[in-house]
């Protein structure tokens, strides 16, 4: 074991960093839920802001723009099959370099920002509706009391932009404590909200084709440059060089260009696919295919479809003042049938988007804190800012940071779903267009084989040419450029913002450069890193058996102590892993071992030689990247063959809930497995011991006894005098599985609950007062001799 | 003169945009296809 003093390289403390990410795979319809929570968002809000700024015709446009995000998704496609942890940030850096990445990346970082506010406010949009909606109803049928007719001078009626922000904040506020305690994203919770998305679509659009059978519609005017009706706001800076119409007239195409330019935030949120590539199940291409069809097809279904019936189905006089930023609520409120079902079908309308906006909110702070991390790990943003919490290990810097940022901006929105929707544009269209832009230089600077390709490509004269990728960027490009002069309010904020960002980074990077140096110094002298793509064994030098030793803060190393003074490390290895935890979607971004073993884990490191030394006893040091710190532990285990794993007492969880946590995401890990011992390691030296995977379970005096006296009453019947106690619990378990597995299930969940929530005994103890204690017959076997654990 | 910087200007976005366009509709078509095909088409077997 090193000390700090002067070190020669070959008493350098050896670090495994296993550079993979370890994950749970998913398969590709959890990819696609969790994707398709933050694009089929948009669906709430796009087309309401699309007809403000164009008119009638918007919802062709958008259309337009889900059929496009077919070919975008792509490029995604082709991204990912070349870097499996794809993300804008590699993409960019590896093909345009460090400066342009910076700069993409703060176009991205307002595209998350903006996702919160503008999915907290729309959700608080439709909430408001409802209510007020509600009250009208009321008030129709006199169920409005006189006292509160006459406080509303009227129908009672909530301000719904300043209520909207009021939710908004109160949305935000809570999702910046769930992700600062460090919430894990569910990809199971993203997949219910989407089956519940589902039903709601699939009631949406057959109620909708029944309304329009029974009760016509409006036509929905071509997208020809004669039927855009540009706003004043939409033209942004063009509206003081032209008048209003003059640029439909004069320049057909940028009409369209410009309509198309303000649908486009419709597909915001295709982005995530790139995010979740990481996480998908083998053959990963194949189902980052298949996620993809998915994503598309259901977007242009729900996004596309309700938009076009929104026009269609909700009259010309209520559809913009009154269902602007609530329009699938207006769509459900103008289907036939009686009103009563409409408003119900309104509500859960207004459940759906309050789950997928409102998880849009939590996916932004999530995105975010992503994205600043890995900025902040590849040192053009100050260490500061990753400090783990005191208390949850969160970075709560960064997450403070995203999450002030968002609250400024609901505030200065006001409620105005339209403002933040035009904003938002800004950071959706170019974070895409670089990213194009980026895949098309990358396809002349490495020409090497790829997963998957943007079709088509023709090759001339040896040289092919993506005609693909050059369409697909040039549509991006013009529509981004476009945006720039027709969205004032998106350039003047998009660009502050990525400028005041950009100019952050570069400071930032400049002063980190040398303390990086320094630091990098420093741990060279004491410390080799050698980066494993995966953790075994072999590279750490350990045999089977050993004692894994998970550590993430280093002011309490209590259990490694423990561990050391109790352990023989002649005999039996000790490895301190730490896990670099990623937030979902993070995993996207490469790390090199660098970014992994950071100035923080050289320091928790440093303090645990620090307690090795002080017990003269050597270790191993390990550190993983990781989504979930118990699949990185369980896995870990796994992988090195330990049998016990000693961690300290988490300041959130119990001991029983640690050890359920890490037996969760055992019972993950594949076949062949095996099982090992937690021990749960108190500041007081308490040892909480349990047993990981299947195992004898401890049993209570009084179920040992239970169990001896009917042994006693079976062996007295006649033939079953060799039954052995083993042979009770085989059948009183069989007979278990059969009830709980059938006629008896609801009974036992009932009383197993029940018993959890009282802590007190099962009537299984009042059945065991019963049962007379039967004195042993001659025919006993020798081998039962009185009360004892099935376990002998 | 402005006028006709931006004509320019305008004209070359107008083409970049429309040219694109029709790019993407042969791009959508041609990985259309392949999905169909991935969606609906037969697994290769493996014979051993």
């Amino acid at each position: 074991m090193s000390s700090f003093g002067p070190t020669s390289p070959s008493n350098r403390v050896r670090i495994v960093v296993a550079t993979s990410v370890m994950l749970t795979f998913i398969s590709y319809w959890r990819a696609a839920a969790i994707v398709l929570n933050d694009l089929a968002s948009s669906a709430f809000y796009a087309c309401g802001i699309a007809e403000q700024a164009v008119g009638k015709s918007a919802p062709w446009f958008i259309v337009a723009v889900m059929l496009f995000s077919f070919a975008v998704r792509a490029v995604y496609v082709e991204s990912c099959s070349m870097f499996v942890r794809g993300g804008v940030y590699r993409v960019v850096k590896e093909a345009l370099g460090g400066t342009l990445a910076k700069l993409s990346v703060s176009a991205l970082m307002f595209d998350y920002i903006l996702t919160g506010p503008i999915s907290g406010v729309s959700a608080g949009q439709y909430i408001v509706g409802l209510i007020n909606e509600s009250f009208v109803t009321a008030d129709v049928h006199g169920w409005i009391p006189r006292a509160v007719h006459n406080l509303f001078n009227g129908t009672p009626h909530l301000n719904v932009n300043l209520t909207s922000v009021v939710f908004a904040l109160a949305v935000t506020i809570y999702y910046w404590w769930e992700n600062t305690k460090g919430i894990q994203e569910s990809s199971e919770k993203a997949l219910r909200v989407m089956q519940i998305t589902t039903v709601m679509v699939v009631i949406l659009l057959a109620w909708s084709a029944l309304t329009l059978f029974k009760a016509g519609y409006n036509p929905v005017p071509l997208p020809t440059p004669q039927n855009l009706h540009f706003s004043k706001e939409s033209l942004g800076f063009l509206r003081h060089s032209f008048p209003e119409q003059s640029l439909a007239r004069m320049f057909g195409v940028l009409g369209i260009l410009i309509a198309f330019g303000h649908s486009v935030l419709a597909m915001s949120g295709e982005e995530s696919l790139a995010q979740v590539n990481r996480e998908l199940a083998h053959p990963k291409l194949k189902n980052l295919k298949k996620a993809a069809i998915v994503i598309a097809i259901y977007s242009f279904v729900f996004t596309g479809l309700s938009a076009l019936l929104s026009v269609m189905l909700i009259p010309d006089a209520v559809r913009v003042p009154v269902y602007k930023d609530n329009l699938i609520s207006g769509l459900a409120m103008y289907m036939w049938g009686p009103l009563i079902l409409r408003l119900i079908f309104r509500a859960f309308v207004v459940v759906v988007g309050f789950l997928i906006l409102s998880g849009a909110v939590n996916t932004a702070i999530i995105g975010s804190n992503g994205v600043l991390n890995r900025i902040s790990e590849d040192g053009v943003l100050a260490d500061w800012f990753r400090f783990p919490h005191r208390k949850y290990g969160t970075s709560s810097r960064i997450i403070n940071m995203v999450v002030l940022l968002q609250i400024l901006t609901i505030l200065a929105s006001r409620g105005d779903v339209y403002v933040l929707g035009e904003a938002y544009a800004f950071g959706v269209i170019w974070s895409f267009t670089f990213n194009s832009l980026s895949m098309l230089v990358l396809r002349f600077k490495y020409r090497g084989e790829r997963g998957w390709k943007v079709p088509p490509n023709l090759t001339i004269a040896g040289t092919e040419i993506p005609i693909g990728l050059i369409s697909v960027m040039l549509v991006l490009l013009s529509t981004a450029l476009v945006n720039l002069a027709t969205k004032s309010v998106a350039t003047v904020a998009g660009v502050s913002f990525s400028v005041v960002f950009f100019v952050i980074f570069t400071v930032s990077e400049h002063v980190n450069r040398k303390k990086h140096a320094l630091a990098k110094e420093h741990m060279k002298d004491h410390f080799q890193l050698l980066q494993r793509d995966t953790v075994d064994r072999g590279s750490l030098g350990i045999r089977p058996g050993n004692v894994l030793v998970p550590v993430r803060d280093y002011n309490t190393l209590n259990h490694l102590r423990w561990v050391l003074e109790h352990n023989d490390t002649r005999e039996q290895d000790v490895v301190v892993m730490t896990a670099r935890i990623s937030q979902f979607g993070t995993a996207a971004y490469g790390l090199s071992s660098e970014q992994i073993f950071s100035d923080y884990e050289q320091t928790l490191f440093t303090r645990a030689v620090s307690v090795a030394e002080s017990v003269g006893k050597r270790i191993s040091l390990l550190v993983v990247p990781a989504r979930d710190p118990w699949s990185a532990i369980a896995q870990t285990a796994h992988n090195l063959e330990s049998s016990a794993v000693a961690a300290g007492i988490s300041s959130k969880m119990s001991a029983a809930e640690q050890a359920f946590a890490l037996g969760s995401a055992w019972e993950a890990i594949p076949e062949p497995k095996k099982q090992f011992v937690l021990q749960i390691v108190k500041p007081e030296g308490i040892v909480d011991t349990f047993r990981i995977g299947p195992h004898t379970p401890t049993m209570k005096n009084e179920d040992v006894a239970l169990l001896h006296r009917l042994w006693l009453n079976v062996t007295r019947e006649p033939g079953l005098e060799n039954v052995h106690h083993h042979d009770i619990l085989t059948e009183a378990l069989t007979r278990f599985a059969h009830d709980y597995g059938s006629r008896d299930h609801e009974n036992i969940v009932k009383e197993l609950r029940r018993h959890g929530a009282e802590g007190g005994p099962l009537p299984i103890r009042r059945i065991a007062d019963q049962i007379p204690t039967v004195q042993p017959g001659p025919t006993r076997s020798d081998r039962d001799n009185g009360p004892h654990s099935s376990e002998e | 003169m402005d006028l006709i910087i931006i004509t320019v200007l305008v004209r070359i976005l107008e083409t970049m945009f429309v040219v694109g366009a029709v790019g993407s509709v042969v791009v959508l078509v041609l990985s259309g296809i392949e999905d169909l095909k991935l969606l609906f088409g037969r697994e290769e077997q493996n014979h051993s």
